[in-house]
């Protein structure tokens, strides 16, 4: 297992790509963070309705408890730029015949699975931090009347948020594998991601078929918090049984994984 | 003598096209054994389904009496055609990836990139090495956790006069060591230099499988014709030095120790009332073997 996780972080230390998407990922996430500001004093200007009812100024975007939820929202949209590196990371390794190369060197096909699976809870659980410690800073600066029970009310959101990231980063590297080639792979993932399934999904009638597909079950997990500001109801808080369907794909794209690379020649 | 590898009735097929068909070899024990082919004749195949990364059709192979696992594969060192690295990372790096996969520290690391030459440049990522230094830091990754056996597909693939000497010498110095070497290889003199067994694959099929001595370099071939042939040779069969006469189409082929001189021998036959009208001596005693096992069972 050790073994297995150095192994990544060999991989990764000079690794271009990782640092880039890693730092756009990161950076992308403050700005939008950051900017909600601009998206609070447009929701003033624009939604008329909204401005009539509640004053934007005291809407408590960054404030505990609500910021767990609307940060953790915010930040789910930018999951595709880790998406990206680990697509780039396993049709590299497919591309650059590394794969067939720590087989043949004594890797076993599940070994390999595992090194990248740690891959993507090690890009999960540092992006899932990152996001805890800049809301609990904005919070903390935010919040006029600070109260230990505000501060951990939907922080749950937060392994939620880990859950979903890793979810679509397991999705993104079930596609990478299937589809070898880089460029393709995204274009994939994203036509899919973007269109295929919201289209598929608008068309669905019933509500609990829709959060049957993956992204929507993905996505799920942290239902959009603004309404509430236009006192419309939300879902505020972490479903169990959009937990379960999440857990559910991820055990099948793990065991697709496991079948594609059992199944093919490298 | 043990099998490091034995397979029985391996196969693959891509398709129509039978890469593989029905491959029963062993492969003993501290032997340098060379697998020989024509292009596309199965040997990378072969290699590939001996180091799992190509599912076989049918059949089976077993490592040390162990079957495919892993930590089988961890005691070999292998080049599978092209060398195959993180182009991004340095020659160190890698190699520290191959120390990890094959459960090995890294005290070798230095060692190993000095054996082949690339030290000074251990810090230069891989995608900045030339052709040959590649081929040499693929070598360097198949030394790297003292194998057992080492699996070199093509080894001396871009090398220049002087790494394919090296690579001769250090395929003998670890053959001497008591490892096994399976080499797969065009470059006949290189085989024949090097080996103790072969085998002949063509068209997935095994041709030949046996000891490279009977055509050691020790030994000098001639090829001779006359005016009366058949004569020839019976009064061949009676020469004492030679140690076996063959009729080769028009020609005569013998057999001498590596020391003879041609010159007496052509003295005898002139004495015994024949007129020599070819003389040649065959160098290459290995690549005749190969191309006649080809055409025999073509
Ligand atoms: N992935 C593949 N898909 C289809 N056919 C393949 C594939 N890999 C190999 N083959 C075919 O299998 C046969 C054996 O190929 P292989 O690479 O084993 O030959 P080889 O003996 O190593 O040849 P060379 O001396 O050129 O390296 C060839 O006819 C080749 O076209
Ligand atoms: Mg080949």
């Amino acid at each position: 297992m050790k073994r297995l996780i150095h192994i990544e972080l060999l991989k990764i230390k000079s690794n271009a790509s990782f640092w880039i998407l890693v730092s756009l990922h990161i950076g992308i996430i403050l700005l939008v963070v950051l900017s909600g500001k601009v998206f609070l004093h447009s929701l003033s200007i624009n939604g008329e309705n909204i401005s009539n009812m509640v004053d934007p100024d005291s809407i408590p975007l960054y404030q505990f408890p609500d910021i767990w939820h609307n940060i953790t929202y915010v930040a789910s949209f930018l999951k595709f730029i880790l998406a990206i590196y680990m697509i780039i990371s396993i049709t590299s390794e497919i591309s650059y015949d590394t794969l067939r190369q720590n087989i043949m060197n004594g890797m076993s096909r599940t070994d390999f699975i595992i090194s990248k699976l740690f891959l993507i809870v090690w890009l999960a659980l540092g992006s899932a931090l990152f996001i805890f410690f800049t809301g609990l800073i904005i919070g903390i600066i935010s919040t006029p009347d600070l109260q230990f029970h505000d501060m951990i009310k939907y922080s749950g959101f937060i392994p939620a948020y880990f859950l979903q990231l890793t979810a679509y980063l397991i999705f993104a590297l079930l596609i990478g594998l299937l589809i070898k080639k880089t460029g393709l792979a995204m274009g994939l993932l994203f036509l899919y991601t973007l269109i295929v399934e919201p289209i598929i999904v608008f068309r669905v009638k019933t509500d609990w078929i829709k959060g049957l597909f993956p992204n929507r079950a993905i996505n799920n997990l942290i239902h959009m918090p603004f309404g509430k500001y236009a006192l419309r109801e939300v879902q505020d808080y972490v479903a169990f049984k959009e937990v379960i369907i999440v857990l559910v794909y991820m055990a099948l794209f793990i065991y697709c994984i496991y079948l594609l690379l059992k199944k093919r020649d490298l | 003598m043990n099998n490091v590898v034995t397979t029985h009735g391996l196969t693959k097929h891509y398709g129509r096209i039978r890469a593989v068909n029905d491959l029963t070899l062993d492969i003993p024990e501290k032997s340098v054994f060379g697998i020989l082919g024509p292009n596309g004749s199965g040997k990378t195949t072969t290699l590939g389904m001996l180091l799992d990364v190509i599912n076989p059709t049918s059949g089976t192979y077993s490592w040390f009496g162990n079957f495919s696992k892993k930590e089988n594969r961890q005691k070999i060192g292998s080049i599978l055609e092209t060398p195959s690295f993180y182009p991004y990372l340095s020659a160190l790096d890698n190699l520290k990836i191959i120390a990890e996969i094959k459960g090995i520290g890294y005290e070798n690391i230095g060692e190993v990139l000095k054996i082949t030459g690339l030290y000074d440049r251990r810090f230069s990522s891989f995608r900045t090495y030339s052709l040959g230094m590649k081929q040499r830091l693929a070598l360097a990754s198949a030394l790297l956790c003292d194998p057992l056996v080492m699996i070199l597909d093509e080894p001396t693939n871009g090398l220049d006069p002087r790494g394919i000497a090296e690579i001769r010498e250090l395929i003998r110095k670890i053959a001497g060591q008591g490892k096994t070497i399976i080499l797969a290889s065009h470059l006949l003199d290189e085989v024949q230099k090097v080996c103790t067994h072969f085998a002949v694959l063509n068209k997935g099929r095994l041709m030949y499988s046996g000891l490279v001595n009977e055509t050691h370099h020790d030994e000098l071939q001639l090829e001779i014709s006359s005016d009366k042939n058949s004569e020839l040779f019976t009064l061949l069969k009676t020469f004492p030095d030679i140690k076996k006469v063959e009729i080769s189409g028009e020609m005569l082929v013998i057999t001498l120790p590596g020391s003879y001189a041609i010159s007496d021998l052509s003295r005898f036959v002139f004495e015994n009332g024949f007129v020599i009208t070819h003389l040649v001596a065959m160098k290459k005693s290995l690549e005749s073997q190969f191309l006649e096992i080809l055409n025999e069972k073509a």
